[in-house]
């Protein structure tokens, strides 16, 4: 009983926000009196109306905050930078539609393999370039995942048998996945992923792991000269972040029932480390409030325009550029994000007449060890 | 400025490594024309108070006069160029540079080197021969001595001496100890050096340091019979 | 005496040359006659010095200030679409009228590009780099950003398509004629002016003052200031002439390459392939290593041309950086890890 209350104490606010995400298609179509599984036309689904079109913009979101999330764990977690982030989301996509368009299996069948073996390959080809580069400074894994996301990126969208630039559709999910049939079921799948990754990283930065991710990023050379192999865990935290990220990848092809090369593009390496740094690099929740944040923003802002001394001006015409803006200030004035700074405003508080809490003395040294 | 007055004030510094308080409360004294010895264990946290007066770690308390101008809020090199030459630990020459280009670096006006020249030469006459050769492929002692030379190109005030004789043999120690005294005619020294034997002979003041804390000072004459302060603080005998 | 300032890397050199060798014997049997083996190869040299103008300053700036910047591909790009700009009739700076004359006009469009250049750079350290030293993860990712926005603001200022140079002058024009082929003279001097300019730099590392402090910088940053340098305004000056480098190159090459936003990704990659290739921090490595990318991307270039592999030229410096990262990642002539 007493856990029960500690537990709501402490978690309770993500309890209810979690209860509003899965009441959140019923309480968009009570409002908009739209119906939540879309409207019927013989023996197929239409997603057509309010609870519908809302699904799919959250059902973004949990993408997006899976692949930030996958980001931060390596970025803000373990302190490496990826400049090829979107080297997992796009191969991974790829495997999965491959299996679904160009293999003879059995759809169900087809959607199974390609989930394991998408995500297995993301995990891979994370412990490759870690095995590769992790060994080097940070600079170097930097610039290899870069050109190495770039590498892919020229080769898919020359690459006839999935049709190059264009991509390939995907025919065919099973019926029960699929968003364009079962958006409902699809929004509830993707929440699941999502709640899913968030809780196990969760349990991992908890952790005695997580311990040492940390201490990696502060300082990898006395986390070495403390005893550990920080080479091993670094591959861990890219093999866990690329799985993750891949995982992101494949609900991404189902949502879109679409493969294209824009998926290993710069895009989808700088949106998660856009949304990681806005929501607070290194914290749990501030890669989803980041995505959540700058995935609604563009969806409300992205059909505005705005009438500048004459001249009116499409956002997204400019939306790049915004995000640049966003991204340097962020960065420059704001370097601890949302939840950052809320957690270092909130310390300070409890802190507060007490500044010596934060030094460590010679003595206190001495006494812990 | 009378003549009583110290080259260097250091009172009650406290100075934070991140969040690590490495100096809590330390005060030293450098006479003009005189060598202030630092002695203190390993970690005591001797380098660490000159890299406080050189603005390298600046203390967050307490202060640090130099020639009677407080030094607080100067970034290095503002507080090299008011005449304060730094002789890191471990030597810390440029090796990939050659001899005369360790010693062109330091120059702070033109013509500097031309004009120490002979004194460099005159104390450290390996360096003449080793002009050209790469820091690098200097022996340890010559490092040191390009080290120390390197400060003596500027006309600085004070040098900030880290463990010279450190790794070194007997003989090249004699030689860096002649050189040091001869030094004084140019600049007062704060001398950090762990063997007792070297600074006895070459220091006129010593300070103690342990824990971060200065805990003793006085002529070095009258440390060098109090056999319970040396063993207390320096492990020696 | 070379392989001395390479850093002694005496295999390094063999290595180099036999790659050298290699590439131009390609050129070589790929070529039906001496004349189109005399193009392929000025090409190469042509691309290998713009390379080096972008490259060099990044090795340098890296190897001084442990800063990778990843704007200098954007900043090469940003110089092409000044020099454009300034040359063409219309645009944001419109000279024809001041300046009538095709070849003067194309002198002060360089020098407008340099200048650019050097303004943002200017702003890049002073503004934006200079308060994340204490932090340089985020130094790389903000040089990415910077990278990302002047990408965009390009294209809002002078559109999404790509402009091809069409002001015709002097030199651009000129040519000479070597074994039945026409050899653009033009490109002859942009190669004949990165060997004085790469010459010039290695001077001014080897001899003058900032160079003494930029080869002890690379040491020892903490030293440096204590001996009473000022290093906040050296990295400022390095790091402005970089960048003022990198734009003069787009400048240089617009002529032949135009304006358009793909360079920035381009030509950054290529260019970290140099730098990483020559071992970063090392400058010689760098200028050896953006002429071997540069004659490689040429050579590819000559021997897809027609054929359905016309990808490869553009994915020969990836393949290059991916290679050298695997093999040998502290490049043929870096020493630290
Ligand atoms: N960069 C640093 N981070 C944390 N602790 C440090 C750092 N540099 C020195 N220290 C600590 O400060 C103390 C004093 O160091 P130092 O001044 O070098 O001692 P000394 O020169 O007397 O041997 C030591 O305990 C050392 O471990
Ligand atoms: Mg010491």
């Amino acid at each position: 009983m007493n856990s029960l209350k500690s537990f709501l104490k402490r978690d309770g606010w993500m309890l209810f926000i979690f209860i509003g995400l899965l009441a959140f298609p019923f309480i968009v179509a009570t409002l908009t009196g739209s119906s939540p599984t879309g409207v019927p036309r013989g023996d197929r689904m239409i997603m057509r109306g309010e609870s519908v079109r809302w699904q799919a913009v959250l059902i973004e979101v949990f993408i997006l905050s899976l692949l930030a999330m996958s980001y931060n764990l390596l970025f803000g977690f373990t302190g490496v930078v990826s400049f090829g982030h979107a080297l997992f989301f796009g191969l991974s996509g790829y495997i999965f539609g491959i299996l679904l368009e160009y293999t003879a299996l059995d759809t169900g069948l087809a959607t199974g393999l390609g989930i394991v073996l998408g995500i297995a390959a993301s995990g891979l080809l994370g412990l490759g370039i870690g095995l590769a580069t992790l060994r080097l400074k940070g600079v170097y894994f930097a610039i290899f995942t870069l050109a190495l996301a770039e590498m892919a990126y020229i080769f898919f969208s020359r690459l006839q048998l999935t049709k190059a630039e264009d991509g390939f559709a995907i025919g065919e999910l099973p019926v029960w996945l699929d968003p364009t049939q079962s958006r409902l079921t699809f929004y509830y799948i993707t929440l699941a992923v999502f709640v899913v990754g968030f809780l196990l990283l969760r349990r991992l930065m908890a952790s005695p792991t997580g311990a040492v991710f940390k201490a990696i990023r502060e300082n990898e050379d006395r986390a070495q000269s403390i005893g550990f192999n920080t080479l091993r865990f670094k591959l861990l935290s890219l093999v866990i972040a690329g799985m993750m990220a891949g995982a992101a990848g494949i609900l991404q092809v189902m949502l879109n029932k679409k493969v294209g090369p824009e998926m290993l593009g710069l895009t989808y390496t700088i949106d998660p480390l856009l949304m990681t740094i806005i929501g607070g690099t290194g914290t749990l929740l501030g890669p989803v409030i980041g995505a959540a944040g700058l995935h609604l923003l563009d969806v409300g802002l992205r059909d505005q325009v705005i009438a500048l001394g004459g001249a009116s001006i499409r956002i997204a015409d400019v939306w790049g550029l915004i995000l640049g803006a966003i991204f340097i200030l962020v960065v420059m004035v704001f370097p601890y994000g949302i939840v950052g700074t809320y957690q270092r405003w909130r310390l300070k508080r409890q802190h507060r007449g007490d500044p010596a809490s934060a030094a460590t003395s010679r003595a206190a040294r001495r006494q812990s060890g | 400025m009378n003549d009583s007055a110290p080259v260097l004030a250091i009172e009650n510094i406290h100075t934070f490594i991140g969040q690590f308080h490495i100096l809590e409360g330390a005060s030293v004294a450098v006479q003009q024309g005189g060598i202030t010895v630092l002695l203190g264990r390993n970690g005591a946290g001797k380098t660490t108070t000159l890299k406080s007066v050189m603005g390298i770690t600046p203390p967050s308390q307490g202060s640090i006069h130099f020639r009677g101008e407080p030094l607080a809020g100067k970034p290095s090199n503002v507080i090299a160029q008011m005449g304060i030459g730094y002789v890191p630990e471990h030597r810390a020459i440029f090796r990939e540079l050659t001899v005369k280009e360790n010693l062109q670096i330091a120059e702070r006006k033109r013509g500097d080197l031309a004009r120490r020249g002979d004194l460099i030469f005159d104390l450290f006459p390996d360096l003449k021969r080793l002009y050209g050769l790469p820091g690098g492929n200097l022996s340890g002692g010559q490092q040191q001595m390009l080290a120390m030379a390197r400060a003596l190109v500027p006309e600085n005030h004070l040098l900030l001496i880290d463990e010279p004789s450190e790794g070194l043999a007997p003989v090249i120690i004699e030689q860096l100890m002649r050189a040091i005294t001869r030094l004084t005619d140019h600049a007062s020294v704060l001398l950090v050096e762990q063997n007792f034997r070297v600074a006895s002979r070459l220091a006129n003041d010593y300070v103690i340091v342990d824990e971060g804390q200065s805990v003793a000072s006085g002529l070095i004459a009258n440390l060098v019979n109090d056999d319970a302060l040396i063993q207390r603080y320096l492990g020696v005998a | 005496m070379l392989s001395k300032s390479l850093g002694g890397k005496r295999g390094s050199l063999v290595a180099i040359l036999a790659i050298y060798i290699g590439l131009l014997l390609v050129a070589y049997l790929n070529s039906p006659n001496l004349g189109n083996f005399g193009i392929t190869v000025l090409s190469g040299l042509f691309q290998g010095m713009l390379l080096f103008l972008v490259a060099a300053a990044m090795s340098i700036v890296f190897g001084l200030m442990d800063v990778l910047n990843l704007a200098q591909g954007a900043i090469f790009m940003i110089g092409a679409y000044v020099a454009y700009d300034a040359q063409h009739p219309g645009g944001v700076i419109d000279l024809t009228a001041v300046v009538p004359n095709n070849d003067v006009r194309f002198i002060v469009a360089l020098a407008l590009g340099f200048g650019a250049g050097a303004l943002l750079g200017f702003i890049l350290e002073r503004v934006f780099l200079r308060p994340l030293y204490v932090r340089p993860i985020f130094q790389l990712v903000l040089t990415f950003g910077v990278s990302l926005i002047l990408i965009e603001l390009a294209q809002i200022v002078w559109g999404t398509t790509p402009n091809s140079w069409v002001e015709m002058f002097g030199v651009r024009e000129n040519f000479f004629v070597l074994f039945g082929q026409r050899f653009s003279t033009y490109r002859l001097f942009v190669v004949g002016f990165g060997f004085v300019l790469i010459i010039v730099i290695g001077l001014l590392l080897k001899r003058t003052r900032l160079g003494i402090i930029i080869r002890a910088g690379v040491e020892d940053r903490e030293m440096v200031q204590s001996l009473g340098i000022n290093v906040k305004a050296v990295f400022t000056l390095v790091f402005t002439l970089g960048c003022a480098v990198a734009a003069l190159g787009g400048a240089v090459a617009a002529p032949f390459l135009g304006a358009a936003p793909s360079l920035a990704n381009t030509y950054l990659l290529t260019a970290i392939a140099a730098v990483v290739l020559g071992g970063m921090g090392s400058y010689y490595g760098t200028a050896i290593a953006s002429l071997l990318v540069g004659l490689a991307v040429a050579v590819a270039q000559d021997a897809t041309i027609g054929t359905s592999l016309g990808v490869l030229p553009s994915i020969t410096p990836l393949l290059l950086l991916i290679l050298v990262l695997l093999v040998r990642p502290s490049g043929l002539f870096g020493s630290s890890r």
